[in-house]
């Protein structure tokens, strides 16, 4: 299947049943929604990374990657550019992370988003449950404007002011 | 002095087990054992619930091949309703299922199989995975992926989501399919064969290399077990079993899932969670047997598709009998993919594909019923009882990891008698053990996995717990 070049794809991880984990398809289902009119953006949510998304990657522009960090305050939010991984010494099949994602884009497609970015957003609880920790719930706001001016500038839209 | 060595976890399976190699006092490996370490419970936590909840509440067992416990409890639940779901209800189940077992069958070969196939059992460990393939035959990552993608955007597209979909109930399914989709489908198919066809290729032309493997990967006569239609042609959704002893000759025939039990027993062991399933009548573990690609494939006298019969009457080249070698596996996990592709092609030509009459309704009729598919590992089967009233009183699920238990068992022994010795393993001798079990592409408990990168270690353990030797990647 050929999927259509596309300026901004958004990919976003996290287990919806285990708390924080799930800000990552949270914030896709509200990025979705807020370009659902637009094109040149896609958004693409699942419980973990593949080795399949790769081929989505190689037709993208520009990539976002959204994901909760367990190295982070809690509802600290940030966005860090990601670069395709140089080496990598082992490799899950079942969960592969962003840069290792955009190798493989770069090795089987030759091609891989001019720019990516990783949005993250700290996580204060990992347990079972489909709420969020107040941490995040309180930083859903800031994360929202973040990830709308971040897709807005990578699609190639003045941000939103 | 015995000596224990352990793998533990073992790489690249679906879901977390171990391998432990026992040596005696000469060093020679004297047993051998595959553990599956994890408990999940399913069967007794659905107690309670109402039986048409089942369906839902099942596949949630899995990540990898959801549709299978869909199905195979739909099918329970609808012996429970005795009803007859729509023609058309039963065509868009079979496409399912079968793009699901093209999908599973492209993550087994690509993702999972593919670097110890393309880079050798000896290759670095550092390099082999799938950015080893990568580097060496990215056309094959590429195919990998392509195949893995028809399967799931066919069960998107019918069932809204690619995992744990909602859309077969008891009864058939929610929605009939669009003939927009049914193009979109159709439009995939030529790019799906290209892509099984270099897969084909490749396996060819690499399969000499692994004679040794061949030798000693569980290869040993046993029966076989599997669903066939009438006319003796491959069968995943509907059918009865057929099981064969070791020369090809039917035992029993046409097994209705409602029967199953009176037929298998289950049998425990204390090294692993998952059961041994056997024949009845030859006890156990004389009645254990195996099931899945390599088992459908002895059973059968046709795919009842034109390429796939053509990759058959090659395969079963092979052996005069049944063909024994579970390294054989991968072809025939090769050659069910692309009869799985003709067959979504003849489907979507059916010309009630499209009929919107797709779900057949009723109570409970029966108090208890019973529904019995081929996942991609293996025949499934998943029997209920009820109250009056619906809920479930018992649930009993034979999974294709309990029916291949034993084989597995006896092909990690055959490879360790191989491969380890004088006490000693190598990193090759380790990981040819490890691709014994990967050949049965064993489903353990899909759903829960390590957090992060998963760590192997082995170890050789003295009888008096002194760590002799340890081998970490």
């Amino acid at each position: 299947m050929t999927a259509l070049t596309v300026r901004c794809l958004v990919l976003a991880c996290g287990n919806t049943v285990r708390g924080d984990d799930g800000v990552g398809p949270w914030l896709a289902q509200w990025a979705a929604e807020r370009f659902e009119r637009e094109p040149a953006v896609r958004v693409l949510a699942s419980h973990q990374w593949t080795p399949d998304v790769a081929e989505d990657l190689a037709q993208a522009e520009s990539a976002i990657f959204i994901d909760c960090a367990i190295d982070s305050d809690p509802g600290a939010v940030r966005v860090l550019p990601v670069a395709p991984a140089s080496s990598v010494e082992a490799l899950a099949t079942h969960h592969v992370g962003a840069p290792e994602l955009l190798a493989l884009a770069r090795d089987f497609y030759g091609a891989h988003p001019a720019q990516a970015l990783l949005l993250t957003v700290g996580a204060g609880s990992t347990t079972f449950g489909e709420t969020f920790s107040l941490a995040v719930t309180g930083a859903l706001p800031a994360a929202c404007r973040l990830l709308e001016d971040t897709i807005l500038r990578l699609a190639g839209h003045p941000a939103r002011r | 002095m015995s000596q224990t060595i352990t793998i533990d976890p073992v790489t690249r399976l679906e879901g977390h087990g171990k391998v432990t190699i026992q040596l005696n006092s000469k060093g020679e490996v004297e047993d051998a054992h595959f553990h599956v370490t994890q408990v999940r419970g399913f069967e007794k936590f659905s107690e309670g619930r109402p039986f048409y909840e089942m369906p839902g509440l099942m596949a949630r067992i899995c990540g990898i091949c959801p549709v299978s416990h869909l199905v195979a409890s739909a099918k329970a639940c609808e012996a429970i309703m005795s009803v007859r779901i729509p023609h058309t209800a039963a065509q868009l189940r079979r496409m399912l299922n079968l793009a699901q077992m093209v999908q599973s069958h492209a993550l087994s070969f690509f993702h999972l199989s593919s670097p110890d196939l393309l880079l050798g059992m000896d290759a670095d460990p550092a390099t082999r995975h799938i950015f080893g393939v990568a580097a060496a035959r990215p056309e094959l990552g590429r195919a990998g992926i392509g195949l893995r993608r028809f399967g799931q955007h066919i069960i998107e597209l019918l069932g809204r989501k690619r995992i744990h979909s909602g859309w077969v109930i008891p009864g058939g399914v929610t929605e009939p399919l669009s003939s927009a989709h049914r193009d979109e489908i159709l439009a995939m198919i030529p790019e799906a064969y290209a892509n099984l066809k270099l897969a084909l290729t490749a396996y060819k032309q690499i399969a000499s290399n692994f004679q040794q493997e061949i030798e000693v990967f569980a290869n040993f006569p046993s029966h076989y077990l599997g669903l066939i239609n009438e006319d003796e042609s491959i069968e995943f959704t509907d059918g009865a079993l057929r099981f064969i002893d070791p020369q090809g000759e039917i035992v029993e025939d046409d097994i209705t899932a409602n029967h199953f039990s009176e037929v298998f027993g289950e049998a425990a062991e204390s090294y692993s969670y998952t059961k041994f399933v056997y024949y009845k009548p030859l006890g156990y573990p004389q009645g254990c047997y195996r099931v899945g690609p390599l088992a459908r494939l002895n059973i059968v006298k046709q795919m009842g598709t034109p390429l796939a019969d053509k990759e058959l009457a090659e395969f079963k080249q092979i052996a005069e009998g049944p063909v024994e070698s579970s390294f054989h596996y991968h072809h025939a996990r090769l050659i069910e993919a692309l009869y799985g592709i003709e067959k979504i092609e003849r489907i979507l030509a059916d010309p009630l594909i499209l009929d919107t009459h797709v779900r057949a309704s009723a109570g409970v009729n029966r108090l208890e019923g019973a529904g019995q598919i081929e996942a991609p590992r293996g025949t499934l089967v998943h029997n209920y009882k009820v109250d009056e009233n619906g809920k479930i009183v018992w649930a009993n699920l034979v999974v294709a990891t309990g029916h291949n238990n034993r084989a597995m068992d006896r092909g990690v022994l055959q490879a360790s008698k191989a491969y380890v010795k004088d006490g000693k393993f190598t990193e090759g001798a380790l990981n040819r053990v490890e691709a014994v079990v990967r050949t049965f592409d064993p489903c353990l408990s899909c759903s829960t996995h390590a957090f992060g990168q998963m760590p192997l270690v082995l170890s050789l353990v003295s009888s008096n717990g002194e760590v002799l030797d340890r081998l970490v990647r």
